[in-house]
């Protein structure tokens, strides 16, 4: 009985907590609003892993961006542009890239940025208990050329890696204070980034300082950044209005109009490079056949879905590639009509014409439940019966991993190459692929993706592989969110990156 | 049979103790209209609880053909309320008696027989029980059972079992030397007749006050559980969950969350105040 201890634990604390939080409003606020050369950033969650190699959330990476620099960036447009990398060449054959590294850098411990320390990295990024192996797989070998140049050769050409070096396998962090400190180095971080790590309150703020040796020359330009975990975008707002916060990494989306001008709080509101929508588990007997889900497919109301249960902040689609990715393909994204007669044909086709009835698992945040509630309402046309179980996020991942489901509510952040918004969920052996969906002229046309290194043959393939994904229906995706920040108006110099992260570097409070 | 008029005397004394109080009066009819309204819930509302969403009417404001507004699918939250008093009937009667049917023959035997069992299992655990607020225990129970209405009245239910061990055993202790029940065992009744003929009886105005009281708790802790997102499933429309999804429109449209906050406020005040009634009237000390 009490081996969901944790859970159990879990749950009571933040009730407990929350109680306390309750019981302690209303005594008028501390400080009017955070220090001038200090900016705060809420977050909706606390990172779990301050170390790349082991991060596996997205908001980790949105503490990165400050501590670690990567060996290549992106710009604005999702541009691949040089960072600790000045410049790199790619052998004819795609699978040498040769890297010259900037000069002088150091980490924040001190120690010299070099190439031997970006073949530690690499390497310290490819072993077994590494969770970006995968996004490094393609790596056969790192060889030092030189302390300034660095090459990785590959078993075979792989289009994806400089944008994979863009984020956490691209980061770099200290060889000796991995060294010093193994297994704790994710409580003490060090890298080379503009800001180095002061201190930590877990479930509560991460404080970072400026680093004043920073290779970039006057900046960054401010002294102290403050991240504040705040989960609910409510709570984040509220602490925007007051100014406890200068910035929030997720805004109410039932608010977003409100503040559309606003004269204190500015809004940045970009589609971002995900998707959401609808894991079927292809082992069970309810979904098997493909004009089921096919059917289920064609009565989702995807339009109503984004205006109700996201107020319109999204952007409703077919296709796992959002209008922000260079390999986007309009057609297969168009949400089609609402076909209830062909879906009950599909279904009376594939002998469920009386329908059926099975259970979705939704993690809690309110936009997956409304989302659930709509899609019930709209499977009810077809006979269909569906339950809704809620679960928090842990045991519903932990359940699709193990196939413990008929049918799961569940998105992805997405990547700036199409190959990171399709690989791991469709290809067979998938780290993704919860739906067990196995098919080998997918796996082909993925392999294909991968290995092409020119732009326009990689987006046919991959207009192919959409085409063929709404053919056969093992994920229903429904729409692409939007990354929606909140601002002060008295923070100057943000600028969005289509990988929805938050870069703080020009950034600057009046 | 001589004892027949005499009893329904009684009654009617408790009756007219009852009524003299008119505090007891409304706690009986706002009880009454919770079950009315579960009872003939579509008889009251045009609309479907889940399923009539109307797109076009997304958070709408209190009045036309939504009296009290819309929720954020478009539902009617009048309706959504109605049709949640069948939840809240639920969540006051079902833990209220899994605590009853399993609370009182246990507190009965240990108040009875009292030795051993009684002093060193029975008490210790209620003790333990007892040693957490019920809505912590509640929670802490609904985690590991896993959510869920069912799951959840069982939780509360769990949590009440304390108090209803502690009332019928410390009522046993102090009737069952009394002469009655000398004389009953005097003409060799078996225990287990006199426990439930003689003695539950006189227990009954107590528990009756306690289950009362419970009720009111019980509701709360249901809204609390489901609040939280341990109880009703979403589409449910239990008042607690109506007030979780309320909570994200509290700056925009506050009037989700005042309909289903004032209906939880009223009816739990309903059985409060019921239970304070029946307990003036059962009180022999206390004089009309």
């Amino acid at each position: 009985m009490f081996k969901n201890w944790k859970k159990t634990v879990s749950i009571i604390l933040p009730g407990i907590l929350l109680m306390g939080m309750l019981s302690g409003c209303g005594k008028g606020s501390q400080k009017s609003s955070s220090a001038k050369n200090s900016i705060t950033i809420s977050l909706h969650q606390d990172p779990p892993k301050l170390d790349p190699m082991l991060s596996s959330a997205f908001v980790d990476r949105i503490v990165f961006q400050n501590l670690y620099d990567k060996l290549v960036d992106l710009d604005s447009k999702g541009n691949i542009i040089p960072m600790l990398a000045e410049k790199w060449e790619i052998s004819p054959d795609g699978k040498t890239y040769t890297f010259h590294l900037k000069k002088g850098v150091k980490f924040h411990d001190g120690t010299e940025f070099n190439a031997e320390a970006v073949k530690f990295n690499l390497d310290r990024d490819r072993q077994k208990n590494s969770n970006r192996k995968g996004e490094l797989s393609a790596v056969a070998e790192v060889k030092v050329v030189d302390p300034l140049t660095v090459q990785i050769v590959l078993s075979r050409p792989y289009a994806p890696l400089l944008s994979q070096l863009t984020d956490r396998a691209g980061m770099m962090v200290s060889p000796a204070a991995v060294k010093k400190d193994g297994d704790k180095f994710q409580n003490n971080p060090v890298g080379t980034g503009p800001y180095k790590f002061q201190e930590r309150k877990k479930g509560n703020q991460l404080v970072l300082v400026k680093n004043p040796d920073y290779w970039k020359k006057g900046y960054p330009k401010t002294e102290k950044l403050i991240f504040k975990i705040m989960t609910d975008s409510n709570v984040a707002l509220v602490n925007l209005k007051s100014g406890q916060v200068d910035m929030t990494n997720r805004f109410p989306l039932n608010e977003v109009s409100k503040y559309a001008s606003d004269s204190k709080i500015g809004i940045v509101n970009q589609p971002g490079p995900g998707f959401k929508g609808i894991i079927f588990n292809l082992k069970d007997p309810a979904f098997q056949d493909k004009r089921v889900r096919q059917a289920i497919n064609k009565v989702i109301d995807r339009e109503a879905i984004v205006k109700v249960a996201l107020f319109g902040v999204g952007t409703p689609g077919r296709s796992a590639l959002s209008p922000t990715s260079w390999a986007y393909d309009a057609e297969s994204d168009k949400p089609q009509a609402v076909d209830v007669e062909g879906a009950q044909k599909l279904l009376a086709a594939a002998g469920k014409e009386n329908g059926f009835s099975f259970t979705i698992l939704t993690d809690s945040d309110p936009v997956s439940q409304q989302a659930c509630q709509l899609i019930q309402k709209q499977l009810k046309a077809i006979n269909i019966d569906m339950k809704i179980q809620k679960q928090d996020f842990g045991t519903l991942l932990d359940r699709t991993q193990k196939g413990d489901f008929q049918m799961a509510y569940m998105g992805w952040s997405g990547r700036t190459d199409p190959d990171g918004n399709f690989y791991s969920w469709v290809y067979s052996e998938g780290t993704d692929n919860f739906m067990k969906y196995s098919d080998p002229e997918m796996d082909q046309l993925l392999e294909e993706g991968r290995s092409l290194t020119d732009q326009g043959a990689r987006k046919e393939v991959y207009k192919k592989v959409m085409q063929k994904l709404n053919e056969d229906v093992p994920y229903i995706y429904l729409y692409h969110e939007n990354n929606v920040f909140g601002l002060s108006k008295a923070v100057k110099g943000f600028t969005p990156v289509p990988d929805g992260m938050i870069r703080t570097l020009d950034m600057t409070k009046e | 049979m001589v004892e027949f008029p005499e009893r329904r005397s009684m009654l009617s004394i408790f009756i007219r103790r009852y009524c003299s109080n008119r505090q007891a009066i409304l706690g009986a009819v706002i009880v009454g209209l919770l079950l009315l309204a579960a009872l003939c819930a579509p008889l009251l509302t045009q609309y479907d609880p889940v399923y009539d969403q109307d797109y076009s009417a997304v958070l709408a404001s209190p009045g036309g053909t939504h009296i009290f507004g819309t929720d954020d699918l478009g539902r009617d939250t009048f309706t959504r309320l109605v049709y949640g008093s069948r939840l809240t009937a639920a969540a006051a009667i079902l833990p209220v008696a899994f605590a009853f049917c399993v609370g009182v023959p246990i507190g009965l035997y240990s108040g009875y027989k009292g030795g051993f069992i009684d002093q060193w299992i029975i008490t210790r655990i209620v003790d333990a029980l007892q040693a957490f607020p019920s809505m912590v225990l509640a929670l802490a129970l609904a985690a590991m059972l896993g959510g869920g209405f069912m799951n959840a009245m069982l939780a509360i239910g769990i949590g009440f079992l304390p108090a209803f061990i502690r009332i019928t055993r410390a009522q046993v202790i102090q009737i069952k030397n009394l002469e009655y029940v000398q004389a009953a065992r005097s003409i060799g009744c078996s225990d287990l007749r006199i426990a439930v003929v003689h003695i539950l009886p006189n227990v009954m105005p107590t528990l009756l006050v306690q289950i009362t009281l419970a009720m009111a708790s019980a509701i709360i802790s249901e809204a609390g559980l489901s609040y939280i997102g341990l109880g009703a499933s979403p589409e449910q429309p239990s008042w607690g969950s109506m007030l979780r999804t309320a909570q994200s429109y509290l700056g925009t449209q506050p009037w989700v969350a005042f309909f289903p906050g004032l209906s939880i406020s009223i009816v739990v005040l309903g059985f409060n105040l019921m239970g304070d009634g029946l307990r003036r009237a059962l009180d022999p000390k206390i004089k009309d």
